[in-house]
């Protein structure tokens, strides 16, 4: 095993308990010093993972909250969730800002343009929405809606709206451009993640496969096997240093890939049950862990 | 000084001069600046003072200087003389003022007036009395002559009055001799000390010292209930016994025990016990202190339970302290010292002392070794061990019987009790005594060979347990089919022979089976399992599992629970295992239904299987996979229009900016915003001539036109106006041509309008709406031809002012019996043919304006502009049938394809077709424009106009954008369908 592989977050540093029921899903902020945590028991936590202290829990939604973000200058958080409206909160007063409406169904993910200006948001109603945060209006101000099903995870660069769905494609909507591009992967779409470099576009599929397709020509580069994705939106993400792949699967388990050639480098149980989010430290070797057991767990 | 004022200024003065004067003149002034100050203050600080300042000195023995309050009494009010009021409704009350009011307390006292004692005097009970005879008895001492001479102390003779608090206590109803607790308590407290008391002796957990310490504690203590009375009795007001005489050379008020009072208590209680004998007064105090620090380490007593005396510990003494002592006092001497180590040790018996050196040695044992080979867990005889201990020896090798079904029985009946041990064959010969099947057991022709084979199985089965035991818990997955058809008692597979189940005639192995009273089963042949029965291949340990699960899933059977070591497997495995069995089996039972079925595909659905389990099915799933590698991932593209707003936010330059925008209306607002005030110009000038059109429809076209022109109108409206000429020539250029009597019909039609005002109304809301989408519409593919202001005048599509408007006309027109939607829509058409009439006027305008060619195919459009009139008021029903399916054909462009426009302009010229596909929605490149230079300047022109006639408003949605497309187009067909109707009509 290379000295790299070696240094994969696979200790468990501290469990960061305190949901009750499911963890949807966990994020690092942009700079790795705290995390979000999101889940079944409507409330979003946000957590020192380093030290396992709660810092806030965030109360407003009215059913599961399916997904967390926030700004790059910390001061703000978005999530959305079963109750179909994405919150775009205060962080420090715990406050909700505003709401936004118009999707029709659940919201399976949401996410903060660069500037923190633009919240896109995926649904189970086959549109991706962008809504304006400098307005007062609560409508968003573009709908796309030329998914064939249920969208599951959005993803922002600087230019452009990448989309997965359940309809097995990935749908990058290029700003500058004008251009849809279509991605059709043959199975549906759980999660999509970028490689660090934007080149790369890692897809979490439900035939237990992730997915990593170049972005530029839609050439399939590699296939990722071994974790078990069959019916739980589960998300995948690369290492910081785009060296690895990692995974979770609904055994409970948390899979490292290789990046180039596909093996599995290791893969050890994280939770006892369905590991919901992976997301990996954007400096550190570090890793959160979500699951459906109600615990998010820090790997170094 | 002595200096005269006058002669000062002429005299030299030497020295300083004593400034008496000056002094005096200095307090003065500072009294007058003062004054001011004084009078800030409130009026009782405010002190008088002479005129030089200086305070009044008086009253040396009051005070000295005089007091606040302008010298008075010190009150606010003094001695204020007041007028004496009293009416009918307030009367005076009448102060009765003694001499008392004016002193207070320490006067009255000095004056010896009666100030509020405590008195002895009304004490009615006994002290008074004795008092009394006390008093009667001196006074007869005195009388009478003494034995004695000189006076007797009173104490030694007379009886002291008892204290305050006696008196008190006998007032409460206690007296002399009694004790002071409550009898109730005090019997209850000692009863439940002697039931302790008696609870220790039949336990005999106390020792004779503590007995003894506790018998001489109640016994003290009642002494000393008792005693202390009659001392309080006796000792009357003697000064109080100091109980704790201080003894020890700590500071004064020092507590060593401050903050431990169980040990002050302990030890008080260990120096009563030692100064029993010595003196009295020690241990009455020891005594008289309750043990109040020591309760009951948690006997009953809760946290919040309040202490009483009750709650005292009596077994404190015995178990709480005894060994937690502290030597508390270090100044003691040595030999105290010792003295106490020996109460410690050993209790009251003082002359006993610590020997300096024990022979005594506690002696220690090493534990015993434990046996390298211990690994502490009992191992139990099992049946099994101890048959094969019993059967160590091998029975002669002996023929197998003929009977093929009596062997297999033999054989099968040997397995079970090899396995199961003895007691299985106990059962079976239970069995045997009814049954002469089992007659091998104990006599018989199979007897000898049963023995042999029992052996056999035996010899195999320790065999096999043997390393199954050091193997580790894995072992079990390392087996292999064979391993475990041997552990099975399976007999190995051979497929010549035939002495597989499946080549057994189905009746005798029924038969067999109920022989045997469905104790055993044969194990599942796998010899007729297809391929696809076996989805545990890879781990063939497994699949043996897998089989002896199906075994017992679809025949019955007793068979032991441990069939399998599987139990080496944790329950979660085990029962995990079962489930995949489950779905397998399933898939299995459906297979053999639907054999092309791939069971695993059903295995995998099942969701939560065990990891080796799927990489199982993984090298089958491998294979469509390559298939869909071939297909997929497959890239499309296609035009992705983001809003601008979209953009902006992003920091991204518009792709779509500037140009024609299909769905989202809101373009870049860049050239709303440049043309801005022109195009309000414009509409203004719209909306203006609309309202003028109307009045001036009597009018002969030509003066009309002037008006206008020198109304509002200056080169760019004319120009404007030009337009819609162009327009009328590519739509009707292959019409006949008719010269401008246009004029006239406006006036026929123009008359039927109602009111200008609310014309004026209608044009103004349609104006601009129109406007809007005529940009919209002329942005995308800008004809170099095409009617703008006539449309956009009259585009009324169901703005009830417009229905009003023209409603008069409406009842005639309309004979049909279109949907109320479409009669608004015919309301329009007239509109229209109204709105023709006054573009005519300008046209005529324009005549001027236009080249020649132009002209002629103006004048064409003027001509059918004439047919209008006639025709459109008589429009048949058949025609409204036709306008309407038309209609709704627009309407399902419109949703798809807003501007591909009508069929009905299809036979308009080529240009426009053109121009209309790449109105699509999805056009990749909308300005792809084939036509040609000429066209293109005209388009240029038009693109212009088009920005000019954009209104300002630019924030409706999409909806909106899109309705007015449709009404536009529709609009456009109304109108066209007008026109060729007056052309028939003319023709």
């Amino acid at each position: 095993m290379s000295s790299a592989a070696q240094k994969l977050p696979r200790s468990e540093a501290r469990t960061l308990s305190g949901h009750e029921g499911a963890v949807l899903a966990v994020r690092f902020n942009r700079d790795g010093n705290y995390c979000l945590s999101c889940g079944k028991d409507r409330t979003l936590r946000l957590w020192n993972p380093h030290t396992g202290a709660l810092v806030k829990t965030y109360k407003s939604h009215g059913r599961e909250v399916r997904d967390v973000y926030s700004s790059s200058d910390n001061a703000k958080l978005v999530s959305c969730g079963g109750d179909r409206q994405i919150f775009y909160w205060d962080v420090a007063s715990g406050r909700v800002i505003r709401k936004f409406r118009g999707h029709n169904s659940e919201i399976n993910a949401v996410k903060f343009n660069e500037f923190n200006t633009v919240v896109v948001s995926a649904g189970y109603d086959q549109t991706v929405r962008a809504f304006d945060c400098r307005s007062q209006s609560s409508d968003p101000i573009q709908t796309i809606d030329t998914f064939q099903d249920s969208v599951m995870s959005v993803n922002i660069t600087s230019t452009e709206i990448i989309a997965g769905s359940v309809d097995g494609t990935v749908r990058t909507f290029d700003i500058r451009m004008g251009r849809e591009t279509v991605d059709n992967l043959g199975h549906p779409v759980n999660c999509i993640s970028l490689s660090n470099d934007r080149n790369c576009l890692l897809a979490n599929c439900l035939d237990s496969t992730v997915r990593l397709i170049d972005k530029s020509t839609g050439e399939l580069l590699q296939e990722y096997k071994g974790h078990i994705c069959k019916s739980f939106k589960m998300d995948c993400c690369l290492t910081n240093d785009d060296a690895f792949v990692v995974g979770g699967s609904e055994d409970g388990f948390v899979f490292f890939w290789e990046l180039v050639d596909a093996p599995v480098v290791a893969s050890f149980r994280a939770h006892s049950s369905v590991v919901t989010s992976v997301s990996y430290h954007p400096t550190k070797a570090s890793m959160l862990t979500s699951s459906v057991d109600g615990t998010v767990r820090v790997w170094t | 000084m002595g200096f005269d004022n006058d002669s000062e200024q002429d005299l030299v003065v030497y020295g300083t001069p004593i400034e008496r004067e000056e002094d005096t003149s200095a307090r003065k002034r500072r009294a007058v600046a003062e004054a001011g100050q004084l009078r800030a203050l409130p009026a009782w600080k405010q002190e008088v003072r002479d005129e030089e300042g200086r305070r009044r000195f008086h009253g040396a023995f009051t005070g000295g200087f005089s007091a606040g309050y302008y010298n008075t009494v010190g009150t606010k009010e003094g001695w204020t003389p007041q007028t004496f009021t009293s009416s009918r409704k307030n009367r005076t009350e009448v102060k009765k003022q003694s001499i008392y009011s004016f002193l207070d307390e320490e006067d009255i006292k000095g004056m010896g007036g009666n100030a509020l004692e405590t008195t002895q005097q009304y004490d009615t009970f006994g002290s008074t009395a004795t008092e009394y005879a006390r008093k009667q008895a001196s006074k007869e001492q005195k009388e009478r002559p003494s034995a004695i001479p000189g006076p007797i102390p009173d104490e030694l003779v007379v009886p002291a009055t008892t204290s305050i608090g006696m008196k008190l206590l006998m007032k409460m109803g206690w007296h002399q001799g009694r004790s002071i607790r409550d009898a109730h308590a005090d019997s209850l407290y000692e009863s439940r000390r002697e039931a302790r008391k008696a609870f220790l002796a039949l336990s005999g957990v106390n020792n004779d010292y503590e007995k003894l310490q506790i018998g001489s504690h109640k016994s003290g203590k009642d002494e000393s209930v008792k005693g202390s009375f009659e001392e309080i009795h006796a000792s009357g007001n003697t000064a109080v016994y100091v109980l704790h005489p201080k003894q020890d050379l700590h500071g004064l008020g020092f507590d060593p025990f401050k903050h431990a009072p169980e040990f002050k208590d302990r030890k008080r209680l260990q120096k009563s016990a030692r100064d029993h004998n010595k003196s009295d007064v020690s241990m009455r105090g020891s005594l008289l202190i309750s043990n109040s620090g020591q309760y009951a380490p948690g006997f009953g007593i809760g946290a919040l339970e309040e202490l009483g005396v009750e709650d005292e510990d009596i077994y404190a003494s015995g178990f709480a302290y005894e060994h937690m002592e502290v030597d508390v006092e270090p100044s003691k001497t040595a030999s105290d010292g010792n003295y106490k180590l020996e109460d410690r040790k050993r209790g009251v018996f003082l002359s006993f002392k610590i020997a300096s050196g024990s022979e005594y040695k506690l002696e220690r044992f090493d534990p015993p070794e434990i046996p390298t080979d211990f690994d502490g867990r009992h191992k139990f005889q099992t049946p099994v061990q101890a048959v094969n201990n019993i059967s160590d020896l091998a029975p002669p090798e002996v023929p197998p019987p003929e009977d093929i079904s009596l062997r297999l029985l033999i054989e099968g009946c040997a397995t079970m009790v090899a396995r199961c041990g003895k007691h299985i064959e106990d059962f079976y010969k239970e069995k045997s005594k009814t049954n002469p099947q089992f007659i091998f057991l104990n006599e018989g022709d199979g007897c000898s060979y049963y023995a042999r084979k029992l052996w056999e199985y035996q010899q195999k089965y320790i065999d096999q347990q043997r390393p199954d035991a050091t193997k580790s818990k894995s072992s079990s997955d390392k087996l292999t089919a064979e391993d475990r058809g041997k552990i099975l008692g399976e007999k190995p597979l051979d497929r010549s022979t035939k002495s597989s189940s499946s080549s057994f005639p189905a009746n005798e192995a029924i038969q067999l089976r109920s022989n045997l009273g469905d104790t055993f089963v044969k194990p599942l042949s796998l010899d007729g399992t297809p391929e696809y029965q076996k989805p545990f291949r890879n781990d063939p340990a497994k699949q043996a599992r897998f089989e002896q699960f199906l075994k017992d899933k679809y025949e019955g059977g007793l068979r032991p629970a441990n069939l399998i070591p599987a139990s080496k497997m944790s329950d979660a495995d085990r029962a995990r295992e079962r489930l995949d069995f489950e779905a397998a089996a399933e898939t299995i039972e459906k297979g053999k239904e639907k054999k092309s079925m791939d069971p695993l595909s059903v295995l995998g659905l099942t969701g939560i299987n065990e990891q080796r389990f799927v990489s199982s099915t993984e090298s089958e799933r491998s294979v469509p996979p390559r298939d869909e590698n071939s297909m997929y991932p497959r890239r499309d593209e296609f035009e992705w229009r983001p809003s601008p707003i979209l953009c902006k936010r992003f920091d991204i330059v518009d792709p779509f900016m500037g140009k024609p925008m299909p769905v989202q209306r809101p373009r870049s607002k860049m050239d709303t915003l440049i043309f801005m005030s022109d195009s309000t110009k414009k509409t203004n000038d719209i909306v203006e001539s609309s309202s003028i059109e109307p009045q001036h429809t009597a009018v002969a076209g030509t003066t009309e036109a002037k008006a206008k022109g020198t109304a509002t109108v200056p080169d760019i409206e004319t120009s404007n106006m030009q337009r819609p000429v162009d327009l009328y020539k590519a739509i009707f250029s292959d019409d006949s041509d008719d010269d401008m009597d246009e004029p006239v019909i406006t006036e026929l039609v123009d008359p039927v309008k109602t009111s200008e005002g609310a014309n004026m109304v209608l044009n103004r809301l349609v104006a601009e709406d129109f406007l809007e989408s005529l940009g919209k519409e002329l942005g995308l593919d800008v004809p170099p031809e095409k009617p703008t202001l006539p449309n956009v005048l009259f585009r009324s599509e169901t703005l009830p002012i417009a229905n009003a408007a023209v409603m008069s006309r409406n009842g005639k027109a309309t004979t049909c019996q279109e949907v109320e939607k479409e009669s608004s829509l015919d309301k329009a058409e007239v509109a229209n043919a109204s709105a023709d009439a006054p573009s005519g006027n300008d046209e005529k305008l324009d005549l001027k304006y236009e080249k020649h060619e132009l002209r002629t195919k103006k004048s064409r459009s003027h001509s059918s502009h004439h047919q209008i009139q006639s025709g459109s008021p008589a429009s048949d029903s058949t025609t409204d049938q036709h306008r309407s399916r038309k209609r709704r054909s627009h309407h399902q462009i419109c949703s798809g394809t807003p501007d591909s426009d009508s069929s009905i302009e299809h036979h308009r010229s080529k240009k426009r077709k053109s121009h209309s596909r790449h109105r699509t929605r999805r056009s990749r490149s909308p300005y792809a424009d084939s036509s040609s230079d000429s066209q293109h300047n005209k388009r240029k022109r038009c693109e212009k106009r088009h920005h000019r006639t954009r209104t300002p408003d630019t924030d409706s949605s999409d909806h909106e954008h899109k309705e007015r497309y449709k009404s536009s187009s529709r609009r456009s067909s109304d109108k066209d369908r007008t026109r060729r109707r007056s052309r028939h009509h003319k023709h």
